[in-house]
């Protein structure tokens, strides 16, 4: 199977450019769903009130932010085996988004524990691991512009995914750990029951973000492309658009 | 919409949710048009030459 | 590497681990001593920190019992990270980085010999300095040597993960802040059950499940880095 002919960056492209609108239109009709459900259908929770609802966006967005590192050290796994410019473009063309649903997760986690547990920031052991995560979103893209060779940008960012995703279970086993020491109280939504109402608006943002995501992926991939092959023919040939 | 005396947080968490994604789909259009007016650009330079 | 295959067995120069790195331990350890200032420059920038934090919070002996672990081995982290970009850089600059790279032995002997000689010249300082700091913050004796073995244990972890991170970074723009940026996530963990270590023996806990896992990432840290740092040269060279 000629899978190099995938790898071609001018094949990726004409290919990402019409997968893209689809990813862009389920995330819109099952985002509307979720949230519909979320708001609307799902009942008051007994303890929180409606305050509760922050978590059918806190929620996804911390899948999200966890789900797509895993992958772009995925695709940074495979451009450093296979050589190939395309995986660490699409690595690239992750890092933003990841990024931006780390932070939506960190600030909705902070709108979310002042009412209920009165204050802004606890150093709670997945808060704080999330914030380490943006941390790791931040060196990434730091660091693959950092430097005026564009592949050596990428094999070093590939290089760093790697070592972060490895250090990532360590980093949130050592701060569940330094958590359950300094807290002392438990702090997540398990003292209330899910309703199945409650899990579907979940499941429903949570595909959605991961289908935005994809789309998102996709087209600043296609930009990429656009930026580090502007010498190729076929980028020359293409009609501006 | 969100009726409950905790609203203020509802909207600064969804609010905040809604803007970062509308900022990031304006900042992927305006990357991706900066590229393609580069590409203009050198294309009309090779033209010329 | 093909020339090395023509040539006849007996005459061809086989390196081995051991060697490279007692070669790369011995030169980085020699012009260390030629250039005391460097070692002491790290010492200097610990203690001097570490003097800082009682000037920020206020002088309660309790107060800074209470936070005498963390401070120190925060300023540990800080002391060992600005000691990084003297690792590779400097090699990295004038060429040898490149010549050692041609070296019979194997590339992870001599890299693990410069981070061996690294530690050697600001881990190593910083732990046996740490006693006196403590003392500073008025830590009881068996807190300070709970925190001098978890600082032992620690320093050459941070010195092994620090020098993959400083190989990812050479020549790149943005300089000691992009490396403090991808580094420090790294250390979290460390510091996290260093500093538990030496809490831990203040308030009557064991230290040992601490030191136990600052041991056990210490055997994972030096079978795994050398390898990334290996690679992060290989990027930077080609």
């Amino acid at each position: 199977m000629a899978w190099s002919y995938f790898a071609s960056p001018a094949t990726f492209y004409r290919l990402a450019g019409r997968m893209a609108p689809w990813f862009f239109a389920l995330a819109a009709i099952s985002g509307a769903l979720g949230l519909y459900i979320g708001l609307y259908v799902a009942p008051t929770d007994a303890q929180q009130g409606e305050v509760y609802r922050v978590i059918f966006i806190h929620v996804p967005a911390a899948w999200m932010s966890m789900f797509t590192y895993f992958v772009l050290a995925c695709y940074a796994a495979v451009s450093l085996t296979f050589n190939t410019r395309l995986a660490a473009m699409m690595a690239r063309a992750l890092a933003p988004t990841g990024a931006m649903f780390t932070f939506v997760a960190l600030w909705t986690g902070a709108f979310w524990g002042r009412p209920t547990w009165g204050t802004y920031w606890v150093w709670d052991a997945r808060i704080t691991s999330e914030l380490v995560l943006l941390f790791l979103y931040f060196g990434f893209i730091a660091l693959t512009n950092a430097f005026e060779d564009p592949r050596r940008g990428d094999r070093a960012g590939a290089l760093l995914a790697l070592i972060g995703v490895v250090n990532l279970p360590i980093i949130y086993f050592s701060v569940k750990w330094w958590n359950t020491l300094h807290q002392g109280s438990s702090v997540s939504f398990q003292g209330t029951s899910m309703h199945v109402q409650m899990l579907w608006a979940m499941l429903l943002v949570a595909f959605s973000f991961w289908m935005y995501t994809i789309g998102t992926s996709l087209v600043r991939c296609r930009a990429i492309i656009l930026e580090r092959e502007s010498r190729a023919r076929w980028v020359r040939e293409l009609k501006a658009a | 919409m969100f009726t409950t005396d905790h609203a203020f947080y509802l909207w600064m968490s969804y609010g905040a949710a809604a803007a970062a994604i509308v900022a990031e789909i304006v900042m992927l259009r305006l990357r991706r048009a900066r590229a393609a007016a580069r590409i203009e650009e050198e294309r009309d330079l090779e033209t010329t030459d | 590497m093909n020339a090395a295959a023509a040539v006849p067995a007996p005459l061809a120069p086989t390196g081995s681990f051991f060697a490279g790195f007692a070669w790369a331990f011995g030169r980085d350890i020699t012009l260390a001593l030629r250039h005391p200032g460097e070692t002491l420059l790290v010492v200097a920038f610990f203690v001097l920190v570490a003097s800082l934090f009682p000037l920020g919070v206020g002088a309660d002996p309790q107060l800074l019992a209470r936070i005498g672990p963390g401070v120190i081995w925060v300023c540990a982290l800080l002391a060992a990270f600005l000691s990084f970009s003297a690792l590779f850089a400097g090699d990295y600059a004038d060429g040898s980085l490149e010549q050692m790279m041609l070296s019979p032995h194997p590339m992870v002997g001599w890299v693990t010999g410069k981070i061996g000689a690294h530690w050697m010249i600001s881990g190593l300082p910083l732990t046996v300095l740490s006693p006196l700091l403590g003392l500073q913050y008025g830590l009881a004796p068996d807190t300070l040597l709970a925190l001098a073995a978890a600082l032992a244990l620690g320093t050459p972890v941070l010195s092994l993960l620090g020098a993959a991170c400083t190989a990812l970074t050479l020549g790149a723009r943005g300089g000691g802040m992009l490396l403090a940026l991808i580094a420090l996530p790294l250390f979290v963990p460390v510091l996290i059950f260093g500093a538990g270590a030496a809490e831990a023996q203040a308030s009557g806990l064991s230290p040992l499940p601490h030191l136990s896992l600052l041991g056990a990432g210490l055997i994972l840290a030096v079978m795994a880095t050398p390898f990334a740092a290996c690679s992060a040269i290989r990027i930077a060279m080609d």
